[in-house]
């Protein structure tokens, strides 16, 4: 599903290099909900990005689907990005003068499909998060959870191989926080790969599996789910 | 001590059998209290001598009588005052946990920086199991019992989540006091 073969990412700034992540090495299996963790700077966005081809390893190689994100062209990894990834942001990330329905169909609509054969699709997945009415709403006019409702559907709506989610809930309540794990929990039950970062031991809690970092390297890998204790 | 006030917090639903008494028990707050059935008899036994709780008998062919616990008038104003009454005690930080620390921090910190990451993952893995109880339970009937369990168990997940940022803490402390000493 998602490989990792000894990625390595390394920052240089002048003189001074950072190891943001040091020879990781794993895979995730279709349908699972890996949680990650770890300290603040221990590398936790960088592996999400470069698993999701948005950022690309200093060392080392990634595959989604069984296919290189390494060796191929600028174009391909665009695709790839927009059509086999879903991205969910701590700060939701959505186009301030679209609606609702139309930050949904974005990545199909940047894939060249007219919005006549998006609409009911966009439509469809606001039905399932539950903002049917919030359709034609623009971002200023919705809450911070339905915004990340919205943010939802939309890495939802090209039917990616994995959806990747950063701090999803960093800036929510408890509560909605909770409404927004029940749902992605909801997808990954329909047989959707989700990768999670969090600091949140809660929101880690729903995933399959937890995968903690340390120093750039993952420290502890727990697999967890069943109900048996 | 509150195994009492749960007895007749259970009683005022309905009469019930000894043995009912600790299956209701178990299966409304089992997850974080554990009874046994002595506990359960000296604290119906204490009510009774207090005039809260009172018994009928019940014949059984070929077994001795059994016991049926009632709540009595005098019981259910007792439940209902407690119930009324915010709690003072705040939880006690008393924790097999911070004995260990108390007694490893000061030679060695390796052993201690293990046992924050064996003990981590424990919670971590106890507040899976809580989640998993938890969705299980929104896929049910749902009611005001679905309720409060659910309610329960998320005050388990906020104990366990606030001991693991604590570890982390202490995790993160103690590594930057060995880098101070460098
Ligand atoms: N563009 C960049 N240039 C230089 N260094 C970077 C860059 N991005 C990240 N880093 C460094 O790489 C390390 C890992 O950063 P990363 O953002 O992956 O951490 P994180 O685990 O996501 O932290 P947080 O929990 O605070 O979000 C940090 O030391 C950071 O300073
Ligand atoms: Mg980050």
């Amino acid at each position: 599903m998602i490989e990792l073969r000894n990625a390595g990412k390394t920052y240089r700034q002048g003189s001074r290099e950072v190891r943001a992540l040091r020879d990781v090495s794993f895979i995730i299996n279709k349908g699972e909900f890996l949680s990650i963790m770890g300290p603040s700077g221990s590398g936790k966005s960088t592996l999400l990005n470069l698993m999701g081809g948005l950022d690309q390893p200093t060392s080392g190689e990634v595959f989604i689907d069984g296919r290189p994100l390494h060796n191929i062209t600028d174009n391909e990894l665009t695709l790839i990005r927009r059509r086999r990834v879903g991205y969910i942001f701590q700060f939701f990330n959505l186009l301030p003068l679209l609606t609702a329905e139309e930050n949904v169909g974005l990545p199909l609509l940047l894939d060249g499909l007219p919005f006549s054969e998006v609409k009911p699709r966009a439509a469809a997945l606001l039905d399932k998060v539950g903002l049917r009415e919030r359709a034609e709403h623009r971002p200023e006019q919705l809450s911070g959870g339905e915004m990340q409702r919205v943010a939802i559907a939309r890495a939802l709506i090209t039917g990616p191989a994995v959806i990747l989610a950063d701090e999803p809930t960093g800036n929510l309540d408890s509560h909605t926080s909770e409404e927004i794990f029940l749902l992605l929990k909801s997808f990954n039950d329909q047989g959707q790969t989700i990768v999670m970062v969090t600091h949140d031991p809660k929101a880690a809690a729903y995933g399959t599996r937890i995968i903690t970092l340390k120093d750039g390297a993952p420290d502890q890998d727990i697999v967890i789910g069943g109900d048996n204790p | 001590m509150s195994i009492k006030y749960a007895m007749l917090g259970i009683l005022a639903e309905r009469d019930l059998h000894g043995y009912e008494l600790k299956s209701s028990f178990d299966e409304k707050v089992g997850d974080f209290w554990s009874l046994n059935y002595g506990q359960i008899y000296s604290t119906l036994d204490r009510l009774e001598k207090d005039g809260l709780v009172t018994h009928d008998r019940e014949a059984q062919e070929k077994r001795p009588d059994r016991k049926i616990f009632r709540i009595t008038p005098d019981g259910r104003q007792e439940l209902t005052q407690w119930l009324a009454t915010p709690v003072t005690r705040i939880r006690a930080l008393r924790d097999e946990f911070f004995i260990k620390l108390v007694f490893m921090v000061k030679s060695d910190p390796a052993p201690v920086l293990a046992l924050i990451d064996k003990q981590k993952t424990l919670y971590l893995k106890q507040m899976n199991r809580l989640t998993q109880r938890k969705l299980a339970l929104k896929k049910g009937a749902g009611g005001n019992e679905a309720l409060t369990s659910e309610l329960l168990i998320d005050a388990g997940l906020f104990h366990a989540e606030a001991d693991i940022r604590w570890l982390t803490l202490c995790e993160a402390k103690i590594k930057a006091a060995i880098n101070q000493e460098k």
